[in-house]
C-alpha cells in the first residue's frame, strides 16, 4: 500500500514552507488589488516577477558581480579562517595572542572600515572582497578552532600512548572531529558573506559594469522603479537561501554516515 | 601494603583443580613495576600515595576501590599516559627512555569504547598499526581480520561505530588493542557501562583471550565480583589519598567457568574482598591531605 504524501517526510519539508509562501504571494497579490496600492509604493508580486523578466539582462550581471564578490570573500575567509584555526591549535600562546584579533575583525562594523579599504584598495572587486572576508571568516576560525579542540581525550591519550606525530594528531583526529562545527561554520560564513558583499557595495556605490544588486537596489530606490527594487531584493535572497542550503547539502555528504547532526533518526 | 593469601571455605572441589593457577609463574619476569609513586596534582590534590605494585608476566591482575581512589590515575601512569610526581614506573625493568613507545608492548582500552566515530571498525582497528606506520601488507590485514575474528566481529569491519550495540563497540576496542599483539594490557572499567549478561560473556572473552594469547591484563573495576572472577590478584586501593592497601591472591584454576561464579570459593573470595574494601573505605581517611 502506498504512503499518502501527507506522511512523506521530504514531501512535507519541501510542501510546506512553498504553500506558506503561495498563501502569502496570493494574499499580497489580492491585498494589493484591493486597496489599489501603487507601484512605487507596493508593487504586487506579478508587478515584481514582470521587472524580473524586463529588467532581466541587467539584474542577472549585478547578480553576477554580488556573486563574483560572494564567492571569492567566502573562499578566502574558508582559506584563511581554517589556516588561522589549525595556526590557533598549535598553541595555547598563539591562540591567546591572536584570537581577540579575530575577535575585533567580528565587533567592528564593516560599513565602519569600508570607506577606509576603499580608498587603501585600488580595485573596487577586490576593496567589496576584503569587506566581505571581514563580515565571513570570524564564524569559520571561531567554529573551527572549537572543532579542533573538542577531540576525545580518551582517543587522544591514545595518539599520545603511541607518541605520534603533531601531524599524525591533527590529520587523524583533530581534522576529523572538527568537520562538524566546520560545517556549522560554513553555514553562517556563506550567508554573511553575501551580506558582506552586498553591505560593502551599498558603501562602495559602485556603478557601471561593476555594479552589484546592492547598486541595483540603491539605483532603483533613486528612480522610483520599486518592482526592479524588489526584484533585486529578490535576487539576494533567493542567492542566500540557495548558498545555506548547499552548505547543508555538503554538511550531510560528509557527516551522514556518523554524525548526530546528520543521521536520520527513525522512531 | 600487605599480601593476603584467603582460605576457601572449602577447597576446591572442581575437575578443573588440575588447571593451572595463574598468579604471574615464579620467577616470573616484572613487566612492569611502579616503585613509591606519588601523583600530586596542580591544586594540591594527592591522587597517589606511595603506590608500588609489581605486575608479573602472565599475571591478570584487578585493581579495586572506590570512586576517587585513584585506580584510573594508577593505571595511566603504568601507560605512561601520566607523569609521576615522584617514584619510578619501569616496563621490563627498564626506563620508559630506553624501552620506548614500542617497547613497552602495552595497549589500553578504556572506560567507553572510544572509537572513532567517522571510521569503520576496520579502520577503528588498524589505528595502533597506522600510528606506528605498519602499512597495508598482507601480514597487517591478517592481524586485523584475526583480531576481528577473535572478538567476534567478523563480517563488521565495514560498519561505523554508531551500527554498533554497546558490547560489539567494547569488543572493537578490545580488537584494536589487540591487534598491537600487546604483552600487557590496561584496562579501565571496559564494561562499566555494559548490562549484566553482555558483561559477564565480555569477560569470559577477555579471560579466554588472556589465556589463549598468553597476556598480562591489569583491569580496574568497581565491581568485587567482577574482580575475583577474573583475577589471579586483586589490589584493593583507598581513597584520600589514593593508595594501595590491600593485595589478595585469588587462588582459584584458570580457566573460569561460569560455575565459578555459584561456588562456595567465589563467595569466599568475594566477602575477603569485600571486608577489604570496607576496611580501605575507613581507614586513614586523610581528609586534610585530600584538600591540601
Amino acid at each position: 500500500m502506498s504512503t499518502p504524501l501527507i506522511r512523506n517526510e521530504r514531501f512535507v519539508q519541501v510542501a510546506a514552507p512553498l504553500l506558506v509562501g503561495v498563501f502569502v504571494l496570493v494574499l499580497w497579490q489580492l491585498t494589493v488589488m484591493a486597496f489599489d496600492v501603487p507601484k512605487y509604493l507596493v508593487p504586487s508580486p506579478v508587478d515584481i516577477g514582470q521587472s524580473l523578466v524586463t529588467d532581466f539582462s541587467s539584474l542577472f550581471n549585478a547578480l553576477l558581480m554580488t556573486l563574483k564578490v560572494t564567492f571569492l570573500a567566502f573562499a578566502i575567509a574558508v582559506v584563511v579562517g581554517v589556516a588561522a584555526s589549525l595556526l590557533f591549535v598549535q598553541s595555547k600562546w598563539i591562540e591567546i595572542s591572536l584570537f581577540p584579533y579575530a575577535v575585533l575583525m567580528q565587533v567592528t562594523p564593516v560599513v565602519a572600515i569600508a570607506p577606509l579599504i576603499i580608498i587603501w584598495v585600488n580595485d573596487t572587486t577586490w576593496a567589496l572582497t576584503v569587506c566581505a572576508v571581514i563580515v565571513a571568516i570570524f564564524p569559520i576560525i571561531s567554529n573551527t578552532t572549537l572543532g579542533l579542540r573538542s577531540v576525545d581525550p580518551n582517543l587522544l591519550s591514545m595518539f599520545r600512548m603511541y607518541r605520534t606525530s603533531r601531524w599524525q594528531e591533527l590529520m587523524r583526529l583533530r581534522i576529523p572531529s572538527a568537520l562538524p562545527y566546520f560545517f556549522g561554520g560554513l553555514r553562517i560564513s556563506s550567508g554573511l558573506a553575501l551580506i558582506g558583499a552586498v553591505v560593502a557595495e551599498f558603501v562602495a556605490g559602485t556603478g557601471g559594469s561593476k555594479a552589484g544588486l546592492a547598486y541595483m537596489i540603491l539605483q532603483s530606490g533613486y528612480n522610483l522603479q520599486i518592482p526592479k527594487m524588489f526584484a533585486a531584493l529578490i535576487l539576494i535572497t533567493v542567492t542566500g537561501i540557495l548558498l545555506f542550503a548547499a552548505m547543508v547539502w555538503m554538511s550531510d555528504r560528509a557527516l551522514r554516515n556518523w554524525h548526530e547532526s546528520a543521521l536520520k533518526v527513525e522512531h | 601494603m600487605t599480601a593476603t593469601k584467603v582460605t576457601p571455605l572449602k577447597p576446591a572441589p572442581s575437575p578443573e583443580s588440575e588447571a593451572p593457577v595463574a598468579e604471574g609463574k615464579t620467577g616470573a619476569r616484572p613487566v612492569l613495576q611502579v616503585n613509591g609513586v606519588n601523583k600530586i596534582y596542580g591544586n594540591g590534590t594527592v591522587a597517589l600515595k606511595g603506590a608500588d605494585l609489581t605486575v608479573k608476566q602472565g599475571e591478570f591482575i584487578s585493581l579495586l576501590g572506590p570512586s576517587g581512589c585513584g585506580k584510573s590515575t594508577l593505571l595511566r601512569i603504568m601507560a605512561g599516559l601520566g607523569e609521576v610526581t615522584t617514584g619510578t614506573v619501569k616496563w621490563w625493568e627498564q626506563d620508559y627512555d630506553v624501552v620506548g613507545s614500542k617497547g613497552r608492548k602495552l595497549a589500553f582500552v578504556f572506560q567507553n569504547a572510544t572509537l572513532m566515530p567517522w571510521a569503520r571498525v576496520r579502520k577503528n582497528v588498524r589505528l595502533p598499526l597506522d600510528l606506528e606506520h605498519a602499512g597495508n601488507s598482507e601480514e597487517v590485514e591478517k592481524k586485523i581480520d584475526d583480531a576481528l575474528d577473535m572478538v567476534g566481529l567478523k563480517g563488521f569491519d565495514e560498519s561505523y561505530p554508531r551500527e554498533l550495540s554497546g558490547g560489539m563497540q567494547m569488543r572493537a576496542s578490545i580488537a584494536r588493542a589487540m591487534v598491537t599483539e600487546p604483552n600487557l594490557l590496561l584496562m579501565d572499567e571496559p564494561f562499566g557501562a555494559l548490562d549484566e549478561m553482555t558483561r559477564n560473556k565480555l569477560n569470559d572473552d577477555v579471560l579466554k583471550l588472556w589465556q589463549d594469547n598468553g597476556w598480562t591484563i591489569v583491569f580496574v573495576t568497581h565491581s568485587v565480583y567482577e574482580a575475583v572472577y577474573l583475577s589471579s590478584r586483586v589490589v584493593v586501593m583507598a581513597a584520600r589519598p589514593g593508595r594501595i592497601v590491600d593485595d589478595i591472591k585469588i587462588e582459584q584454576p584458570f580457566p573460569r567457568s561460569p560455575d565459578f561464579r555459584v561456588s562456595t570459593e567465589f563467595a569466599g573470595y568475594c566477602r575477603q574482598v569485600s571486608q577489604a574494601l570496607e576496611r580501605a573505605s575507613t581507614m586513614g581517611e586523610d581528609k586534610k591531605e585530600a584538600q591540601s
